[in-house]
């Protein structure tokens, strides 16, 4: 019993350590100018409070699918809000036609690939999947 | 699975071809379906009696929404109300233009923004307590036909919008207190508000008026007729007669008032709002209302607690003597104690407990009585 009890303690504490050390990139095509984005910045686009980049040209935001661990990250992280509290913050601006939340668009590679093919969408992903067809504009 | 195959790699064109996303048509939808029970039967808060219920609580929304191009968007959203016998109203039916990334022009049938929780009154989920407080959300209606324009600004850690209105309502509107439903025509209905959002606050101001008319004017055997015709006759017997000429409707303006302050750091919720009615007419007394609530997320559950309250003030002068006669006076208050559970990201279920106070109701004492209420509040 207690071996169980310590497996479990360590086997929760390593799940624990996976998910705050999994490093997020907030990523663009590499084709798009902009070369970093503050937290704030990318916050306000993912809420819908601004949208463009800071060049000025338009920033479409993609979120990754509902559960995807990233994206609980993601979420904590830069927008500071829990699953619930992100929806109704969205359903405040979906229920008076002021806004629709970001598309859910699959999890790590399929985000690459909208992101890498379109330098208006703006997509973050795990930094280990980062490649040379994207640009890493935050990281945290 | 094949399904899936197929459709990553045209939703992957389809976004490369219109960075917008255009093209979609959006369909959204909120339910919220509710019981309540009220333990004295000679008190009246929210449609509740002591027989218990479901319909009161139940509302069923269902909103489609397409951007038509780039600047273009429309909205409709049908609301049932178990309330409203379930008849299905256009709360919103509206485009909206977006002059640019910052302004929107929206014409068709939109929601009075006169209080915070205005725009979003009937989506239970996006709050936590199961009816927003009554003493203070008293218009008797909530949509109107007009035009608004928005302008969102932003600025550093501040962001915020200013919204100006103008349209007319005409349809059925109930006084409080009075079971007739009078056939409203309210002109020029008017206003701004202006939201500002720093850090974990939030503050709102909202100045809001309009005309009264009754279309036909008011059926001889109803509230509002009778009290017109009792002022006209107490009003002879103070001997001034012109005190009577304030008692009617048509034509007068009533002005409307809030301001709301918030509070959000993820854990606490707080949020106290002050509202004041002023109305030109002495039909209807002027009144102010405020409420304020607090909530604590822990996890999956939020507690609240909130307390609301309303008081009518009787004019001065003969008017006001008038009024105290024809009974226009009401004090009342709730303290209201609730929890929140989150089941998923898309369901809550909610549980409250309401003690009311009637003080003072039609110029004479009242009751209080204790109303139980829980609901399951969806979006999808």
């Amino acid at each position: 019993m207690k071996l169980f009890t310590s497996s479990c303690a360590a086997l929760l504490i390593s799940m624990a350590s996976s998910i705050a050390f999994a490093e997020v990139s907030v990523i663009v095509s590499a084709n798009n100018p902009n070369a970093s984005i503050d937290k704030n910045t990318v916050s306000k686009i993912f809420l819908g409070k601004t949208k463009s980049f800071p060049d000025g040209t338009q920033a479409v935001p993609v979120d990754q699918n509902e559960g995807s661990a990233t994206r609980a990250t993601f979420n904590e992280q830069i927008l500071n809000k829990s699953d619930s509290q992100l929806k109704s913050y969205w359903s405040r601006l979906i229920f008076t036609g002021k806004g629709t939340p970001p598309k859910e668009s699959g999890t790590d590679a399929e985000v690459k690939a909208l992101v890498a093919n379109n330098p208006n969408i703006i997509g973050y992903i795990d930094s280990a999947a980062v490649d040379a067809s994207v640009k890493v504009v935050h990281k945290f | 699975m094949q399904t899936t195959k197929y459709w990553a790699p045209s939703i992957l064109a389809l976004a490369i071809a219109s960075p917008a996303m255009a093209s979609d048509l959006n369909i959204n939808g909120f339910l919220s379906v509710g019981a309540s029970m009220l333990d004295d039967d000679k008190v009246e808060v929210a449609g509740a009696d002591t027989q218990g219920g479901f319909k009161q609580n139940t509302i069923l929304g269902l909103q489609v929404s397409k951007q038509v191009n780039d600047s273009t968007s429309v909205t409709g959203q049908l609301v049932s109300r178990g309330s409203d016998d379930y008849s299905t109203e256009a709360a919103w039916a509206f485009v909206t233009y977006a002059a640019n990334d910052n302004l929107d022009l929206r014409m068709g049938r939109l929601r009075i923004p006169a209080f915070y929780y205005s725009d979003f009154l009937e989506v239970g989920y996006t709050y936590n307590s199961i009816r927003p407080a009554e003493e203070v959300y008293r218009l008797p209606f909530s949509s109107f036909d007009g035009v608004d324009f928005t302008q969102r600004f932003s600025s550093g850690n501040i962001d915020g919008s200013v919204q100006v209105y103008y349209g007319r309502y005409v349809g059925d509107f109930k006084a409080e207190g009075d079971d007739t439903i009078y056939a409203a025509d309210f002109r020029n209905l008017t206003g701004v508000s202006v939201n500002t959002n720093f850090g974990n606050f939030g503050t709102r101001l909202s100045y809001n008026q309009g005309e009264l008319n009754l279309a036909g004017g008011a059926d001889p055997t109803s509230n509002l007729a009778l009290a017109e015709a009792g002022a006209g006759a107490i009003a002879g017997l103070l001997g001034d007669a012109s005190a009577a000429e304030d008692f009617n409707l048509t034509g007068q303006t009533s002005q409307f008032i809030a301001a709301a302050l918030t509070y959000d750091d993820g854990t606490y919720n707080l949020l106290a709002e002050w509202t004041s009615f002023d109305h030109e007419t002495s039909l209807l007394a002027d009144d102010q209302a405020w409420m304020a609530s607090a909530a604590m997320r822990m996890g999956e559950f939020t507690p609240h607690i909130r307390y609301s309250t309303r008081k009518e003030v009787a004019d001065s002068g003969n008017e006001g003597k008038i009024q105290k006669q024809l009974g226009l006076e009401g004090e009342e208050s709730s303290i209201t104690l609730g929890l929140r559970y989150d089941y998923d990201s898309s369901t809550a279920l909610k549980f409250e407990a309401q003690h009311h106070d009637e003080k003072t109701i039609g110029g004479v004492d009242g009751e209080s009585a204790m109303l139980y209420s829980v609901s399951v509040d969806l979006v999808f």
